[in-house]
């Protein structure tokens, strides 16, 4: 009896492992979407989206919304493995190189599926063309922001520059470092006269990217090929590498290292997404009053053309009701009465849609007003599957030209190699 | 003696019996994934494939082809087999001189292994944070007392940032999370080792160096090999320090097989190449594993 009764127990304990619960649904005419959102857990962000929750829920009293959280570098597995799983969550807060990747893994759904046509034609059509791939746009753009210039008016008065001229090249740019890397901070730390992201993360390869377009070049043709033979893509390699030589550049930064930098006063100039910014204060709130921004400097031939970037829902298709919900959603965050104190307060950007052009908080936001004309020059890119992976290896060239003290030559014929791979 | 065999081969029907759920577990948990994913690894099987139910395909060894054209599987052997061999070495050595020092009954020895345990309770990820902090490039701790210590000479110490010491920067996490546990495996080794025989080699003449290495360590071979066998496949298979420390880089220096397999299945969405370098990654280790062990036959010494 004793053996059975064993024997029992550890068939037990064994199905046990097996066993899984399945969820009652209860029909009602409540309807809650799923929001995938990494900034949830982002402390200069939480009182945002809760309000945005609050209000949209006071809102359409029969619609809730459920946050999917997960850290920034976690939420894209978390989403697609709640996909693989069956449970697909409705919208996915995104960043715009992201957008490919849930495209081609099926999730992502044409925009012009989901929401209302006389919304989609308030979005800016070039904004709204940086989301196409084969025609249709998979990401509605909630605010755009190129790379902007961020620099310490503190420390450009302290080298003796004018804080109200900031560069417009990268030859000015070089000078003004000249002066501004001779400068100690309050500690005696170095200051660091030039911050670029080299980083091996993928959001460190669009801001690389935006880099070679500042000097009139390319990293993928009209046909989503690779196209680096050109004189912009290596000078702008050629300067990182020069920027590295001369100690100018923090060496394998991240763009939140940067902005911790900047935020500390030991970094002068730095190029950052425009809501890089609410990093800088949420360490240091003192920053406002130092910082300015510059439209992106000019390199080469080039016309300091950069690169759009935009936070994005990316919206998945769960059936009308909850098509339904989502444009609901969609509609009430991407709206003035919603934006209009955070793109001012809390995350400086530009407006994506015509209803919001010319809103007061944006046009006069003293952080945003040195990079406003940058908004018109930028470049689109072609979007490709492989957008992440050819983001990775451009940051590994930019390794490779500083830490690894390769020449430009060596370390572009192994970018070229690996980035083929990866786009074929 | 017929009831004797009666007796024994109902025993053995219920030892079998209670063995059934081991092998449903493993069979389910750890054969059919293992086998699933090498079948993957020859097929094309991308996210998409999970999220529309729609099998992979065949694809002619493209997933292999691809992997050998690109210069990072080479470069990712390369770095987990420097990254486990740097470990295990100092990890033995170290791990066996505390072990050592712990047996020798100095005051506050008990006390010293409770403290000596903190790091290896510490979670893996918190540990990376943890290090990734003391080797940062501008007020990183490390960074000040190379600075002190080469009295400002050395003003700029960033570890994790050039391509020949990242991986030794990783390796020194590393270290200092295993460590303890491989020094109370040794410790418990070195607690079963025969005093009378000590003793008996002690009225010989033989030296402590002597005693060490005729007596000491053959009675704990049988420890050794199971904890290096332990480490080996634990550095071997190492992600989170990796990951969270340097995500591969700087120029791919710290990008070893777990780093590569992820970045092929998870950044690039392609489970098919993920899963072929997995499949490589399982024969190296179990090829490296296999000849540790015919190196290192212990015999029973009691």
């Amino acid at each position: 009896m004793k053996k059975i009764l064993v024997l029992l127990l550890s068939l037990l304990t064994a199905m046990s492992l097996f066993a899984g619960g399945s969820a009652e649904k209860a029909e009602s005419e409540q309807v809650t979407i799923k929001v995938a959102n990494y900034a949830v857990l982002e402390q200069g962000y939480i009182p945002f989206w809760e309000g945005v929750k609050e209000g949209f829920e006071a809102k359409y009293p029969n619609y809730k919304i459920e946050w999917v959280t997960a850290p920034y570098g976690e939420i894209v597995n978390q989403v697609i493995n709640m996909a693989g799983g069956g449970d697909r969550v409705d919208v996915i807060f995104s960043e715009s190189s992201w957008v490919p990747g849930f495209e081609d893994a099926g999730l992502a759904a044409p925009v012009d599926e989901v929401l209302s046509a006389d919304f989609i034609k308030d979005i800016y059509p070039s904004v709204l063309a940086d989301f196409e791939i084969n025609g249709k746009a998979y990401g509605v753009p909630l605010y755009v922001t190129p790379f902007v210039l961020y620099y310490n008016k503190d420390l450009f008065a302290q080298a003796g520059l004018d804080p109200n001229t900031p560069p417009t090249t990268y030859d000015e740019m070089l000078k003004y470092a000249e002066k501004l890397s001779q400068l100690k901070d309050k500690n005696g730390n170095k200051v660091y006269a030039f911050g670029q992201t080299t980083a091996s993360v993928a959001i460190s390869g669009t801001a690389l990217t935006a880099m070679v377009f500042n000097f009139g070049g390319e990293v993928l043709d009209a046909n989503g090929n690779l196209s680096c033979d050109n004189e912009g893509f290596r000078q702008a390699f050629e300067t990182l590498a020069l920027l590295d030589e001369m100690g100018y550049n923090p060496q394998n930064a991240k763009l939140k290292d940067l902005r911790n930098l900047f935020a500390l006063g030991q970094l002068a100039m730095y190029y950052d997404q425009s809501w890089g910014f609410n990093g800088v204060s949420s360490i240091n709130p003192d920053a406002k009053n130092f910082t300015a921004s510059a439209a992106p400097l000019k390199g080469g031939n080039g016309s300091g053309e950069s690169l759009m970037s935009a936070h994005c829902f990316v919206l998945v298709d769960n059936g009308e009701a909850h098509n339904k919900a989502v444009d609901a959603f969609v509609q009430y965050v991407i709206s003035a009465d919603t934006l209009s104190d955070y793109l001012a307060n809390v995350t400086p950007a530009y407006p994506a849609t015509y209803s919001m052009e010319g809103m007061e908080g944006v046009a006069n936001n003293p952080i945003l007003k040195g990079a406003a004309n940058s908004v018109a020059n930028v470049k689109h890119q072609v979007t490709v599957p492989a957008l992440n992976d050819l983001n990775l290896e451009l940051t590994t060239l930019a390794q490779a030209v500083t830490v690894s003290n390769k020449s430009v030559d060596q370390a572009i014929a192994e970018f070229k190699k690996a980035a083929a791979l990866k786009l074929q | 003696m017929r009831k004797l065999n009666s007796k024994n081969r109902g025993d053995r029907i219920y030892s079998f019996c209670l063995l059934i759920p081991a092998f449903l577990l493993a069979l389910f948990f750890i054969l059919i994934p293992i086998v699933d994913s090498v079948i993957k690894s020859f097929q094309d099987f991308k996210v998409k494939n999970i999220i529309s139910g729609k099998p992979g395909v065949w694809n002619n060894f493209a997933n292999y082809i691809k992997l050998f054209a690109s210069n990072a599987l080479g470069n990712a052997v390369v770095n987990t087999f420097v990254f486990v061999v740097f470990v295990i070495v100092f990890q033995f050595v170290l791990g066996m001189a505390l072990a050592l020092v712990l047996n020798s009954n100095i005051k506050g020895a008990r006390f010293f292994r409770s403290i000596m345990m903190t790091p290896w309770v510490v979670p893996t990820v918190i540990s990376a944070l943890i290090w990734m902090w003391l080797f940062q490039p501008q007020y990183g701790l490390v960074k000040y007392l190379v600075s002190l210590v080469t009295f400002g000479k050395v003003t700029e110490f960033a570890m994790l940032n050039q391509p020949d010491s990242a991986l030794t920067g990783v390796g020194i996490a590393a270290l200092w999370k295993q460590i303890p546990l491989m020094t109370l495996l040794l410790l418990a080794g070195l607690q079963n080792v025969p005093d009378d025989i000590q003793e008996a080699a002690m009225i010989d003449g033989a030296s402590k160096t002597r005693r060490f290495f005729s007596i000491t360590m053959p009675y704990m071979a049988s420890v050794i090999k199971i904890a290096v066998s332990m480490s080996i496949i634990e550095n071997f298979k190492q992600f989170p320090l990796f990951w969270t420390m340097t995500g591969g880089g700087p120029d791919g220096a710290t990008t070893n097989l777990a780093i590569l397999s992820y970045r092929e299945a998870f950044v690039s969405m392609n489970l098919g190449s993920g899963a072929a370098v997995t499949t490589i990654w399982m024969l190296l280790m179990i090829i490296t594993v296999g000849i540790y062990n015919k190196c290192f036959r212990t015999y029973d010494m009691t």
